[in-house]
């Protein structure tokens, strides 16, 4: 398995402030994968990073094995769709898809066309005067029409409506199921993008808190209810508890297991991904993280 | 990429365009009339006589045309707006509104990018310099010709190709003052204040010291004098009036009576001295006038040192805005 996005002990410090420090992660190629944390965790940091927007203050991305901002040849290989959607706003749209064809050696107008037309937003409007879902759509097919290898969206559903959001996300599944790129959405809610994501990265005060298969996350987690617990007595199968609740009688744990949980005073339920990512947030010393590919990858760095 | 930057400004460069056709109105308007009396006025075919004095015909002319000058010198902040409007935008508004995300995120490199943008702009304002440089010199033609001066300032920095360099240097000032401040307004303010920032200090310090600058000095009364038509198209930077031994007469440069009356003994205790008495002092005194001047052979050579120095600036700036695109800017 080669990942598309590669980051080794990452930082970014703007004057005296680190954006992002010391995040080290992978993103398996042909996964889409959800990079959530709440405002201000540094996830359009890393991913203007990753586009080369910006450059590392500390360590090392390396993205489809080449270096952001270093490397020409990789940016026709990625599509980015920024934040707030930038676009000109006095461009009709027709102008934006001359834009993105001027700009690219490697375009595929008719697929952005016919992608648009079949939305039904209308060519010869002006960028400005279209709603928020239409400009959303108009942005993705831009990043769409270079045949990315990776996509890279940083908030893309922040302001659309409900039904604006399916239709992007659906948009964004064709076009990445079509050329089996690989995505990373960025988002603070992650309800947004359960759906479509299958892979979790979880940012919080500008470090990697957890990182891996949501369906492997979901396995290894379960939230234990049981009679009220005093101390720290080990859990059989419980490799670490990630959150504690307690009333005077019972108490509620969602815990990383080791193994099966078999001691019959614990009532043992499944996890929803958002319960998980709440409680990694509510907790920020502890994380999930693949210990042994991190290792490894540190290894590979210190060579 | 040309048609990006052609489709992203079009708008500046038919505003552009709308203030140059203005511009050429006033001229247009006022222009013909110039020329008219010019010729029918006797003047013109006066100057083209060999030998010929036309000095009353000429100040004549010149006293009735006299507040077209103020015209003209509107003329010298008319660069600065290619800087302002043209320059300060360019990479300003992009990054303001956040479309450089976008832009920098193409196939294309921001080197290239930014070389598109620079291109096209400079392309631009090197044409629109040399429409106004042209229309102003046509415009000016008889009075340039009737004083016979196009060297001094303003005269100097209106015509000719340094016209292009002042454009050149303000559009990258624009550019870069954009980048550095990421903000429109300020930078179309900082672009403006640093145009004149420059220019003035080089109009009345650095020019005059292109070349060392000639000394004549001749009696001034009696024979040995310059000869008809000295100073002619020549920038005389000072003259003042010496005795004999070379001290100036007074510390203004001409003549002080006071200062004079102790050395002639014919103008002490009068009031008002007559011209003949005077000139017999001067005469004993053995006044002379000194001028320093740079002159008008060197009206080309100048032109091309002003041109080259505004030209080093701007492709200074255009390094640096590159320099700081590629490497600071995100």
């Amino acid at each position: 398995m080669s990942a598309a996005v590669v980051a080794t002990g990452l930082g970014k410090k703007y004057r005296r402030r680190w954006a992002l420090r010391d995040c080290t992660l992978e993103i398996p190629e042909g996964r889409i994968a959800a990079l959530v944390g709440p405002n201000g965790a540094g996830k359009t940091t890393l991913l203007h990073l990753a586009t080369g927007l910006l450059e590392p203050t500390a360590g090392e991305i390396r993205v489809l094995g080449l270096t952001p901002g270093e490397d020409p040849g990789l940016l026709p290989r990625f599509g980015f769709v920024a934040q707030d959607v930038p676009l000109y706003r006095g461009f009709t749209v027709t102008d934006m898809l001359a834009f993105g064809r001027h700009t690219n050696a490697r375009w595929d107008d008719h697929l952005a066309r016919t992608r648009l037309e079949r939305l039904e937003v209308p060519l010869d409007d002006k960028v400005g005067h279209l709603s928020g879902g239409q400009r959303a759509q108009v942005a993705l097919a831009l990043a769409l029409a270079k045949r990315p290898e990776l996509l890279l969206l940083d908030e893309p559903l922040a302001s659309l409506d409900p039904l604006a959001r399916r239709d992007f996300l659906r948009v964004l599944m064709e076009g990445v199921a079509e050329d089996g790129a690989t995505a990373v959405l960025s988002s603070h809610l992650i309800s947004d993008l359960e759906r479509v994501c299958d892979y979790l990265i979880l940012l919080s005060h500008a470090r990697t808190q957890v990182a891996g298969d949501i369906d492997q996350l979901l396995g290894a987690h379960r939230l234990l209810v049981g009679p009220r617990r005093h101390g720290g007595g080990r859990i059989a199968g419980v490799a670490a508890v990630v959150q504690e609740d307690h009333t005077d009688r019972q108490s509620t744990l969602l815990v990383r297991t080791d193994g099966p949980i078999l001691d019959p005073a614990w009532e043992v339920h499944e996890v929803g991904l958002e319960d998980l990512v709440l409680a990694y947030l509510g907790q920020p010393s502890a994380s999930a993280l693949p210990e042994p590919r991190l290792a490894t990858i540190r290894q590979e760095a210190s060579q | 990429m040309i048609w990006v930057t052609w489709r992203q400004h079009r708008a500046q460069f038919l505003g552009g365009a709308i203030a140059l056709a203005l511009l050429g109105g006033i001229l247009l308007l006022t222009g013909p009339r110039i020329a008219s009396s010019f010729h029918d006025g006797g003047l013109a075919s006066c100057l083209s006589t060999r030998g010929a004095d036309c000095g009353d015909l000429a100040d004549r002319f010149l006293n009735q045309y006299n507040n077209m000058w103020f015209v003209a010198v509107l003329f010298l902040v008319v660069p600065a707006f290619a800087g302002v409007f043209w320059g300060a935008p360019m990479v300003a508004r992009e990054l303001e509104q956040g479309t450089h995300r976008l832009a920098w995120t193409q196939g294309v490199t921001r080197g290239r990018w930014l070389s598109a943008k620079l291109i096209g702009i400079l392309a631009a304002t090197v044409v629109g310099a040399a429409i106004l440089s042209i229309s102003i010199a046509r415009w000016s033609y008889p009075l340039v010709r009737a004083s016979d001066n196009r060297f001094i300032p303003p005269v100097f920095d209106l015509r000719g190709i340094v016209v292009g360099g002042y454009a050149l240097f303000v559009v990258a000032l624009g550019v870069a003052f954009g980048t550095l401040f990421r903000r429109v307004v300020p930078a179309m303010a900082a672009t403006f204040g640093g145009y004149a920032a420059v220019r003035v200090p080089i109009d009345v310090w650095l020019r005059k010291r292109y070349m060392s600058p000639k000394v004549i000095s001749f009696p001034l009364f009696g024979k040995g004098g310059p000869g008809i038509g000295f100073g002619r198209g020549d920038w005389i930077l000072s003259s003042r009036i010496v005795d004999a031994a070379g001290h100036a007469l007074s510390s203004r440069g001409g003549i002080d009576i006071d200062a004079l009356a102790s050395r002639c003994p014919s103008l002490q205790g009068v009031q008002f001295p007559g011209k003949d008495d005077l000139g017999t002092c001067l005469q004993h005194i053995g006044a002379r006038t000194v001028n320093v001047y740079q002159p008008g052979s060197r009206y080309w050579p100048f032109q091309f040192i002003e041109l080259g120095i505004f030209v080093l600036l701007a492709a200074g700036l255009v390094a640096f805005t590159f320099w700081w695109v590629r490497r600071r800017v995100s």
